[in-house]
Order: structure tokens, then sequence, then C-alpha cells
């Protein structure tokens, strides 16, 4: 117990003696989780829109000034012909195209059967998704209170569009975003600080130097593990500060489940660490192989992309993948106040990992050389 | 008592380069035994593997009546082991070092204090300094401490002084008296032949194989040769012309002399070598006999084997 708790106090030493160690540990990682969500923002402000309008009549006119009036739109006015319109597409100078027929509005009144043509520039499907969103509400909007006015019975008053989006009532992307950043975070100090951390005393030659001393692998290895696991814990907490007083997002499920998941995710990626640093050589080779391990993570962990839209060998590999299972529990229990049995899969998974990747941690970390 | 073991010690590298081959000695309890022979002669390799960190490839080793491969717990407590390079943590002061390797052989400072107090006091001004901002000299005394603070029974110095000046040497050895007359037994290598004198016995070690085992003592004094110093203008070109003197002998460059050593007949030889000199045009001063030291005994080992 006494030799644990001096390596402890150890790590913990050269922690905060080490300058850079320090800064990268605590001040990087916060400020980039305060700015990053700013930056990777869903909402989509300012599309540029054109209209090519064949009517030329009251109602096309006003439905144009109700795309300015949504804020979301900026026009660029009326164009003439579709060829126009799509060398305008092509110069990015425009991301959507509404064109109105013939005898648009007096169809409406009488009626009839009339379209309306909504052409979008998909190069970032993300921004052609949502702005063909926009789109449809703004003209539901109008027509349905056109008809009103008219005191007509359009068939489109029968249909309402109401989008109701639960547990993040107002779409709102940070409380997706900021939750993910949350467990890159975590992440971080997990796999990438203990992994450059043993591979450093390889460096040195210190390893050796402790290596002839009598003290037991497992009692080294969590010597090592429990100051970055208090390190990890203590960011995720500052973490949750932050999230709530710069975010507002408050945890709408349990805060000691919260953590307790976090404290075995930790566990699971202090292993991977110092796995990835027993077989390495030096820092430059355990860098190389957290870096390409904490892209993938990331990809596949469901935070840019939903999983769901991924290829079915990629949810396979997803499977392997401790980020994802992570990235669930944080957002089932911040935004829906999922409580345990809701994520016990999740937990068992992880609980399941930690323990594979820390036995291998353990083994393949070798005091005798042949 | 046998402090040490060795018997036909082999250790192969990737199948590849023979470190080791068949080395076999002991080193007697409350021994200074030293290791001396120049870099790559596989003085660390032995070191290594009394130390339980490499595993030998064939041979037996034991330390302290243990097997190194089988007992390697019970010897790493039983062991002290200062490595080659410098391997204390340089971001931890003097005194967290000696704390952290005290704890870690389960021991406390003031237990064995005794036996490390002549050291201590010279590190006591230094103690809050960060143990990477010491000296050499200072380092080296740091990391006999750490190895001498569980009061370990065997003493593993990997070239303790290699990197430290005289003075510091000279120094160190007068505390490895002080630590064998405590009734620790040394295990030490060092590239420095002078130092050899200073233990109880030495082994000659070159290219994984071991050459000579005495006292410093009887080496000098199985020297066969007579051996003479002269001081020349270019040792290396003068080295160059001696090719052609057919006598047989044996020379060298030590420091900015030439030692020659003859082996039959010095007085008439030595006649020949002045006229050779002479019709080489050579010039030179003080052509005078010596005594050998190890190093001389330890080159006519060497060329003669």
């Amino acid at each position: 117990m006494r030799t644990i708790l001096m390596l402890v106090k150890k790590e913990f030493l050269q922690v905060f003696r080490n300058s850079l160690l320090w800064k990268i540990l605590l001040i990087a990682p916060l400020a980039e989780f305060i700015l990053f969500p700013f930056t990777a923002d869903y909402e989509i402000k300012k599309l540029n829109i054109a209209f090519i309008d064949y009517d030329h009549s009251t109602t096309t006119r006003e439905i144009q000034n109700e795309f300015v009036a949504s804020g979301y739109f900026v026009s660029y006015g009326n164009i003439n012909s579709q060829k126009e319109a799509r060398s305008l597409m092509q110069r990015d100078v425009i991301d959507f195209i509404v064109e109105f027929p013939c005898d648009f509005e007096r169809k409406i009144i009488t009626n009839e059967y009339t379209q309306i043509a909504v052409t979008a520039n998909a190069i970032n499907s993300v921004k052609a998704g949502i702005g063909t969103n926009y789109v449809q509400t703004v003209l539901f909007d109008y027509i349905s209170s056109l008809a009103e006015s008219f005191g007509v019975e359009s068939q489109l008053t029968n249909i309402t569009i109401t989008n109701i989006y639960w547990f993040n009532e107002q779409m709102n992307y940070k409380n997706l975003i900021v939750p993910g950043i949350l467990v890159i975070l975590v992440t971080l100090i997990g796999a990438y600080v203990t992994a450059l951390n043993l591979v450093r005393e390889k460096e040195l030659g210190t390893i050796e130097q402790i290596n002839v001393t009598p003290i037991k692998k497992w009692q080294f290895l969590l010597g090592k593990m429990i100051p970055f696991w208090i390190l990890g814990m203590g960011e995720f907490i500052i973490g949750l500060g932050i999230m709530y007083l710069v975010f507002g997002i408050t945890i709408q499920g349990s805060f000691w489940l919260l953590l307790f998941a976090t404290s075995i995710y930790l566990f699971v990626m202090l292993g991977l660490g110092f796995f990835i640093s027993s077989v390495s050589e030096n820092q430059l080779q355990a860098m190389f192989v957290v870096f390409f391990l904490f892209i993938v993570f990331v990809l596949l962990s469901g935070l840019f992309t939903p999983i769901e839209g991924m290829p079915s060998w990629a949810q396979y590999v997803n499977y392997l993948n401790p980020m994802s299972f992570f990235m669930d529990i944080i957002k089932l229990v911040i935004l829906k106040a999922s409580n345990i049995h809701d994520i016990k899969i999740q937990l068992l998974v992880l609980t399941g990992m930690a323990i594979v990747i820390n036995t291998a941690a353990l083994l393949s970390y070798r005091e005798k050389v042949k | 008592m046998k402090a040490i073991e060795i018997e036909n010690l082999n250790k192969i590298y990737n199948n590849r380069v023979q470190a080791l081959s068949d080395v076999s000695f002991y080193v007697s309890e409350g021994e200074v035994f030293g290791l001396v022979g120049p870099d790559g002669g596989g003085k660390s390799t032995i070191f290594n593997i009394l130390a339980t960190l490499l595993l030998p490839t064939s041979g037996q080793a034991s330390v302290l009546s243990r097997d190194v491969v089988n007992d390697a717990k019970i010897i790493r407590q039983l062991i002290g082991y200062l490595p080659g390079v410098f391997s204390l943590y340089p971001d931890l002061t003097v005194e967290e070092n000696l704390i952290f390797f005290a704890t870690m052989y389960k021991s406390r400072i003031k237990d064995n204090l005794p036996l490390i107090r002549p050291i201590w006091k010279q590190l006591v001004p230094f103690k809050d300094r960060r143990a990477g901002k010491l000296s050499g000299g200072m380092k080296q005394k740091l990391a006999l401490c750490c190895a001498l603070i569980h009061k370990p029974a065997l003493l593993l110095l990997d070239e303790p002084t290699t990197g430290v000046d005289p003075v510091s040497r000279a120094e160190f050895w007068d505390i490895l008296t002080n630590i064998q007359k405590q009734g620790i037994t040394v295990l030490v290598s060092t590239p420095y032949m002078d130092e050899a004198t200073r233990c109880d016995r030495i082994a000659l070690i070159q290219e994984g194989k071991i050459i000579k085992i005495d006292t410093p003592t009887n080496i000098m004094e199985a020297y066969r040769g007579f051996l003479y110093t002269i001081k020349v203008e270019n040792v290396f070109s003068v080295m160059e012309k001696l090719k052609e003197f057919d006598f047989p002998c044996n020379y060298y460059p030590y420091g900015q002399e030439l030692h020659i050593a003859f082996y039959e007949a010095p007085e008439i030889v030595l006649q020949k070598f002045c006229s050779f000199l002479r019709e080489q045009n050579i010039k030179f001063e003080e052509l005078s006999p010596i005594q050998p030291t190890i190093e001389d005994c330890f080159i006519e080992l060497v060329k003669l084997k």
C-alpha cells in the first residue's frame, strides 16, 4: 500500500513539475472545450437563395419576402433561366433555387394542382438537408396562412407539420456537441498522456531502475493509473461545470451515474494507453498508434455522423469502439435522464473492455528481456 | 560462500550477436571484484543478467545462491544495482529520489542511514535540487545512495565512474572501499585500467570472453615482457616504420608516448632497436624501462592470446 501511494505521489510530482504537460493536461483541452462547440455549428444561417418566377404574381413575391423574413435565407433575387441558375450554383453563389410555374397564384386560389421546384446544392449534404427543411417550412407556413386569409378550405390546411425534437427541444446542436467534446477530452487524458508516460520512462532508462526493485508489475501499473485516473475524473467534472456555466446544459440524469460510467471508461483508456506504451519503443511510435486509434474512435463514435448511417461493416467495427459506447452513455444520461438499467449494456461492455485491455497491458509489460 | 557464481554463461542477441561466450567466474562474499575491458566487451550484458533484467541464452548464473532466472524476485530485494546510464528521475529532487527508492524496497531511510551517511552528507546541501541538475559525480553518489538504501548484500555497479572527473573518481573508489568494510560484496566494471588496481580480483574481458582472472598484483607480476617507454614526435608514423623491425616485440601508443615490450634478450634487442631508430632517422628522447601497468598487462594478454 505504501509502495503504491509512493508511486502515485511520484507521478503527481512529475506531472506538476512538467510545465508543458501540465498545460496540455488542463489548459489546452479546456480552451478547446470552450471554443470548439461554437465552431462545430450545425445550425445554418444565410443560405443564398435565388428564384425563377414564371408567374410574377403577388403571391410569389410575398413568398419570396417570406424567405428573407425567416432569417435563414439571403435572396439573390429573380433570375430568368435554369441555365443561369445552374451557372450561379456552380460558382457557389447560390445554394438554393426555388422555381414557381405559370399560373401559380391562380391555381392556388382555384384549388388546382400546382408544383414548386426546389433545387439544392448538395455538395455539403448537411447544409442541403437542413436547408430543404427550412424551405419546406417557409412554404407551408405561407400557403396555409394564405388559405386561411382567403377563407378557402385548402387541402394544405388539413396538413400541419409539427416537429417535436425530444430530449433536445430546440434542436440545439450544442446539446449534442458539448457532451461529445467532453468524451473526447476524457479519452485524450486517458489514452494519450498515459501512453506517452510509460514510454518516457523507457527512454530515460528509469524503467530499468524500477524493474530491479522488488515491486510487482501490477503495483507499478496501478501506481501509474491512479494519478491519471484522478486527473481524468477531475477534468471531467470541470468539463461538466463548464457545460452548465457556459452552455447552460444541465444533467437530466444522475450525476453519480455519470461519474461511475466515466470512471470505468477511464480505466479502458488508461489500459489502452499502457498497452500501447508497453509495446512501443519510443514516444513517437506510441503517439502515432494512439493518434490513429483516436481518429478511428472519434469518426465511428457517432459524434459527427450518425452510426445508423454507416455501412454495416463499420457498425460491426463499432462494437469494438469504447468511445461509441461511452458517447451513448453520456448523451443518454445528460440529455435523456436514462438510469442505470437503460445503460447497463454499455456499462457491461465497457467493464469487459477494461478487464481485457488491462490484462493485456499487464501481460505485455516485460521486466525481463530475452 | 560465493556471492556470485557464473558457469558457462552464453548470451546471443537476436540469434546473431554473441555478446557472451562461455563466461565462468565467481565472486566471494565480501570481495570487490572488477570486470575490466573495453566497451562492447560484454560487461553490461553480465550486469543485466545478474540484475535479472536479461535472460541468458544458456548457462547458469546465481546470485547469493539463488538462480537469476527462477528467483528473480528474491534476488531483487537482495541486490543494489547501478545501471551504466544515469536512471534516477531527473525531475524529482535528490531527497525525493532517495525516499522513492527506499519505499520501493520497503525500507525506510532512517533504518539504513549509517550505511550511506558518508555519501549522504555530501548530498545534503543539494537535497532540494532536482537530480537532473546535479554534476556527474554527484549524480553517481545519489545513485549509489539509492542503490544502498535497502542495505543490499551485493552491489552491482556498471561503469559507475564513466564520465566522472578524476578527483570524483578517486573519491568514488574510497567510498566503495568503505562499503566493502560494511560487509557488502561489490561487482564493479570499468573501462579505466587504473581503477582495476583498487579491486581485490579482476577479470579481463574482451569480445564476450574472459581472458584472465586474478588479483591485480598477480596479473602485473605475470607480465612476461621487458617494457620500455619512448617519447617520439609522431607516434603513429613511428609505429608505421616499426613494422620493418623484425625482432619479437610489442608496441602501442600510450598517451603521448610509445610503449614497447621486448621478449627475448632485452639488452641485445634494445641495442638493435636503438640502431634501427638511428637508421630510420627517428628522433626520440627518453628511452627508459618502466613497470607495467594493468593496461600493459591487458594488451599483452590480448596480443599473445
